[in-house]
């Protein structure tokens, strides 16, 4: 079992999506079910992962290695494999995928292709975060554009086709560059092998040895990729208008696991093959780091729309993903790669709350709302929940993120002499508080708003609490024993440390 | 067996009752209110086995127990535990106690919220947990992720009727700005004590209070790191104790019921950061300056606060003001402490330094006597339904059992001999006097302003009391309802029992308990203070006790002039009502309005900039460049439908293509 489960991991989706696109016409209403029998299993086959990998062996895990396509010039190989990392963010798709099914339980609107899409986006973002072939990597990669491209022009809101084609003509874009950065390690590897055959498995590319000056210029533009991707700013326009359109289920996968590619892509194939690189750019990624929250957090006191809002909030996170990364300490390595699973949950509450106020209650702006827990206390009761766990409330997840994350770069900063920059960082922390607490006092406090025609509103259904009620459960239980999940990334973090330490 | 091995249980128990309530509240008696008290009154129970193990000598103290939590790099493993010594248990003690006698108070206060009393005793517990948390924990880490509970919980109550206000829309919105204010002004010093947490993690490598007050450790540590983290320390400190400038918060808590009131002055939240300062002591006392910084920032909050409370005529807020006047005796006197423990660390054993023993008393004498001011508050607030003193008036007939407790409670804060105030508050004014007569002149300004505020207090309060209670009956008075029923008043009484004798304590050995020495190279909490003879001898022999007897009844005395006999008009010090000094008072010497300025006129115009920048700039760079790709000047936006589809599918075609080629491509050249 073990030597396929990865593959069976991968496709069961594949096989999902397929099977829900049949149910059309009259079966329509029974896709929910294929979709929920789908999604459950690659969550259970996750569990299964979890249970049976081995914390103590270093490197990858149930490995699958097959030549895909040889010829004279290129080896390229089809090889699943996962780390404590990888485990990690595998266990978050499966288990976000599965819980936006229940979500979304109602859906009405072609059910058959919106929950195919949802199965869609599964196999990508899971062979991303298994693929250990740089170029399957790419493929996955690219995989996970077009569903949620369909995503997005179909089910968002009025100014979907804006918001979608910005979203798959900037992303690809990026990719192609990434592309490029990828035949680079391949050719670079093939040169320096003195063989004329490119290969993209991640133990040669690793394994070449490549120039300082090699390294420094191939991480540019793989960075430049995943920076896209995270993002980062000044290349995160395409995010909140994304955000904005996208339906719920939608909004969360790209927030909670498809950004996360990015900073996936970083420590898999930056930090892992191009240490050198990393300590070159150590500098340019803080500060795009520091930008990323100081500005995503400023951003967001100025958002009307609640969902935009919280979408400059991911940005903002995001940036202190990279923050803790930046460190290459295995303190800050592991802190931000915690940081991708805990904010992956986080921001699956946020945006189905935002969700819920756009369906149920009919708006998002803030300024028309008002006094809602008096008429939807569920609905208050999760918003307060999810906007507290992500202003980094202790106890519960996203403070163990940034608690570490702030340290380690404190460590950094005080080691290389320039405390200061920490202000920058910690000030995001007053801001963030600030923009969730003002949010709160005029959407869900205060008198009750008599803008909004309220005679419809209702509160959280049951399948939407349930997923709610699910997603606050493991952000609380993360947030008490982070080791639960910390003791899985740690290793990683630390290997990769030791590798770029090297230098 | 050990009662102390089960001290775990003190704070589970609660936030047992705080799981429990919060499920199923709503199908028990009173939505969970009596599961909230038995909660509160089992932690009591448990803390009072432990406290005479422990004061009794029977254990051991300090006693840890800790588990690894989480490893974070190559050297450093956070640990989760409890941590026990006199300190921790006097705050457990106070905190459960005084918690236990609010929950019973609360079933006859909070009877008419119906439905919400799942949500208040459900808070209230997770409030005391937090507070168990807090003082228990074994190191900074775990402290400051209860602290932060406190905080939510305060943000939570403090808001409790932030909408559908009994009172109205008006009151919701009020309240709802004031929760958001509490936790954001405090997050604000949540923020520096966090940055000191990172200066003590990479100093110490650990949080662990047993190693960071090792003093061996201390030794090896660079003394500027110490005193830069006990520093951020304190401004976490400033925040939750609202010392000034971010006192501000805690006026406006009054939004929320009385009995939170209670609660957050008395029992749990702004004695958080008094306990802090009591705790860090080992770090703090590493540096002169920083303990210089403790007590002027406490001495100045003391009289500042006071000024604010001499005009004020809504009865909560006044009370409020004497909070935040109360605390900043406490710091300071800690700070002077301090001060004199710095200097005299360097040359050897220093014994029992007064400051110490003088903040953390006055801290459980407060606690008593705010607790019961507050929920003496609140009954009168009950029975006649304003907070505005002005419609008040001779309810002391109506409410005896009020009357006499508060009349208590006002004596005991104003300092008069014998009651509880007294000891400490000159324990307090002692403790600024030491270093000033050895010397450190500064001191002198501290011992002023101490001495003012003594007066200050005792007009403020006993200003309250007859305006309350005595004169003719005010427009409220006379629909007043008549004396609270018995679950309000019997705490009313308990606690008056407190205000008259805790001062005792002092006498009959907390002394012994609450010293702070360092001893034989070695921080040492407990241990032998001065004895019981001494500390009377002491305060009969020093003239200093006169003077500060003389200012508590010099203001009491002017308050029965002004509000009773009422032949000195009050009303001279606002002319024509537009005194300046006298509107500053009003105005909270514009607090208010200076949070809201670095929040409306800073912060909020700032973030409109970025957004603007990042629309009209960033974005418009994107657009500008997508649309000379896509041909013209016309912005993407405008780019029709079709052609997007065509372009995606054109995309994901070449995918597949290549993909395919390259497949092809294998299977000729037979790779496969």
């Amino acid at each position: 079992m073990s030597d396929i489960v990865l593959s069976l991991l991968l496709f069961t989706p594949l096989v999902g999506a397929i099977v829900a696109l049949m149910m059309g016409g009259e079966r329509q209403k029974y896709a929910r079910y294929v979709a929920m029998v789908f999604s459950a299993i690659p969550l259970v086959i996750s569990l299964y992962l979890l249970a049976m990998f081995n914390m103590s062996q270093a490197g990858y895990q149930f490995l699958e290695q097959y030549t895909w396509i040889s010829t004279s010039f290129l080896h390229i190989q089809y090889i699943l494999g996962i780390d404590g990392l990888s485990l990690v963010m595998v266990f978050l798709t499966t288990l976000l995928v599965f819980l936006v099914t229940l979500f979304s339980f109602e859906e009405k609107e072609r059910p058959n292709f919106f929950f195919a899409l949802i199965m869609a986006m599964e196999l990508g973002l899971l062979g991303v975060y298994m693929s250990l072939d740089y170029f399957m990597f790419y493929i996955f990669w690219e995989v996970t554009l077009i569903p949620m491209y369909f995503m997005v022009s179909i089910w968002g809101g009025p100014r979907r086709h804006y918001a979608a084609i910005k979203f798959f003509i900037y992303t690809h874009v990026a990719s192609l560059i990434m592309l490029i950065g990828i035949f680079a390690l391949a050719f670079g590897a093939a040169s320096l092998g003195g063989s004329g055959q490119l290969v993209f498995a991640f133990d040669y590319i690793a394994a070449a040895g490549f120039s300082g000056v090699f390294q420094t210029l191939v991480f540019g533009l793989l960075f430049f990729g995943f920076a896209v991707k995270m993002p980062l700013v000044p290349f995160h326009t395409w995010l909140p208008d994304a955000h904005v359109e996208a339906p719920t289920a939608g909004s969360v996968l790209l927030a909670g696991v498809m950004l996360k590619m990015g900073s996936y892509g970083i420590i898999r194939i930056c930090f892992e093959a191009l240490p050198e690189g990393a300590v070159a750019w150590q500098i340019p990624m803080v500060i795009l780091a520091l930008l990323a929250i100081v500005y995503g957090a400023l951003a967001c006191i100025a958002q009307r729309d609640l969902k935009k809002m919280v979408a400059f909030s991911s940005i903002s996170h995001m940036g202190m993903v990279l923050l803790g990364l930046a460190t290459l300490s295995e303190f800050g390595i592991a802190a931000g790669a915690f940081q991708m699973f805990a904010h992956g949950l986080i921001t699956a509450v946020l945006f189905m709350v935002c969700g819920i106020a756009g369906h149920n209650i009919g708006t998002r702006d803030i300024p028309l709302l008002g006094g809602m827990a008096a008429k939807m206390p569920k609905f208050a009761a999760f918003m307060m929940f999810g906007f507290m766990a992500s202003l980094g409330l202790p106890s519960l997840v996203g403070f163990v993120a940034e608690f570490n994350i702030m340290a380690s770069f404190f460590f950094w900063a005080q080691d290389n002499n320039v405390v200061w920059v920490v202000i920058i960082a910690l000030s995001s922390l007053m801001l963030t508080a600030g923009y969730y607490l003002w949010a709160m006092q005029r959407t869900i406090f205060g008198r009750v708003t008599d803008r909004v025609d309220l005679s419809h509103v209702h509160d959280v259904s049951t399948y939407e609490a349930l997923a709610l009620g699910a997603l606050c459960g493991l952000i609380a239980l993360f947030g008490v024993f982070p080791a639960l999940a910390y003791d899985f990334i740690y290793p990683v973090a630390e290997s990769l440390a030791a590798l770029i330490g090297v230098i | 067996m050990t009662f102390i091995e089960y001290a775990w249980l003190v704070p589970m128990i609660p936030l047992a009752a705080f799981l429990i309530i919060g499920f199923f509240g709503n199908r028990t008696p009173e939505g969970g209110g009596y599961i909230a008290i038995v909660g509160a009154v089992a932690s009591f129970v448990l803390s009072l086995l432990i406290a005479i193990e422990v004061f009794g000598g029977s254990v051991a103290t300090p006693y840890v127990m800790e588990t690894p939590w989480l490893k974070i790099s190559e050297d450093i493993t956070l640990n989760f535990g409890i941590y026990i010594d006199n300190l921790a248990v006097l705050m457990m003690l106070f905190a459960s106690f005084i918690s236990s006698l609010i929950f019973i108070y609360s079933v006859g206060y909070m009877s008419h919220e119906g439905e919400k009393k799942r949500r208040y005793y459900a808070e209230v517990s997770l409030f005391l947990t937090a507070m168990l948390g807090l003082v228990m924990a074994s190191n900074f880490l775990e402290m400051f992720i209860f602290w932060e509970i406190v905080g939510l919980c305060s943000y939570l109550l403090i808001g409790f009727w932030s909408f559908k206000h009994p009172e109205g829309d008006d009151a919701s919105d009020a309240a709802a700005s004031a929760a958001k204010k509490a936790f954001l002004v405090t997050r604000m010093g949540d923020v520096c004590l966090m940055a000191g947490l990172f200066v003590f993690l990479y100093a110490f490598q650990s949080l662990d209070y047993a190693v960071l007050f090792d003093y061996t450790v201390i030794q090896t540590v660079d003394p500027d790191m110490i005193a830069l983290g006990s520093i951020l320390l304190f401004g976490g400190v400033i925040g939750k104790s609202a010392q000034f400038p971010l006192h501000d918060w805690l006026p406006d808590a009054m939004a929320g019921p009385t009995t939170v009131s209670a609660l957050i002055h008395a029992a749990t939240m702004v004695k958080a950061g008094v306990y802090l300062v009591a705790r860090a002591y080992p770090l703090f006392v590493q540096s002169m300056d920083v303990m210089l910084v403790v007590a002027l920032i406490g001495g100045f909050t003391a009289l500042f606060a006071a000024t604010m409370a001499l005009n004020n005529m809504n009865l909560k807020r006044v009370l409020a003001y004497s909070t935040l006047s109360q605390l900043g005796y406490m710091v300071m006197a800690l700070g002077a402490g301090g001060y004199v423990m710095a200097h005299a660390l360097h040359s050897g054993d220093v014994e029992a330094v007064g400051g110490y023993t003088a903040g953390t008393f006055h801290m459980m004498n407060h606690a008593f006597f705010k607790a019961l001011l507050f929920l003496g508050a609140g009954s009168v607030i009950h029975a006649v339904g304003t907070e505005d003193m002005r419609k008040m008036g001779g309810l002391g007939k109506h409410m005896k059992v009020t009357s006499v407790t508060m009349l208590i409670a006002s004596l005991s804060i104003a300092g008069i001999p014998l009651f509880s105030g007294f000891w400490s508050k000159d324990l307090v004014l002692e403790a600024a006097l030491e270093p000033a007569l050895e010397g450190a002149g500064i001191f002198w300004l501290l011992y002023i302003m101490g001495i003012l505020t003594a007066l200050m207090t005792a007009f403020y309060m006993f200003r309250l009391w007859f305006m309350t209670f005595r004169g003719e009956e005010g427009e409220a008075s006379k629909h007043c309802h008549g004396e609270s029923p018995r679950c309000m008043t019997v705490p009313l009484m308990v606690l008056a029992v407190f205000a008259l004798f805790s001062g005792f304590f002092i006498l009959a050995g907390f002394n012994d308990l609450l010293t702070f020495s360092f001893v034989g190279g070695a921080f040492v909490v407990g241990g032998h203070g001065h004895s019981a003879m001494y500390v009377l001898e002491h305060l009969a022999l020093s003239p200093y006790t006169y003077l500060s007897i003389v200012v508590a009844v010099t203001g009491i005395y002017l308050a029965y002039r002004m509000y009773r006999v009422k032949d000195v008009d009050p009303g001279r010090f606002n002319a024509n009502g537009e005194s300046a000094p006298y509107k500053l008072l009003q105005k909270r010497y514009y607090f208010p309005q200076i949070y809201n300025a670095i929040a409306m006129k800073v912060t909020y115009p700032v973030a409109l900039a970025v957004n603007y920048f990042d629309r009209e700039a960033v974005d418009g760079v994107v657009n500008g460049i997508a649309g000379s790709i896509t041909g013209g000047s016309q912005e993407l936006r405008k780019v029709q439908n079709g052609l997007v589809q065509t372009y995606a599918a054109v995309v994901v075609g070449g995918v597949a293509l290549i993909v395919v080629l390259l497949y092809l491509a294998g299977f000729l050249t037979g790779g496969l």
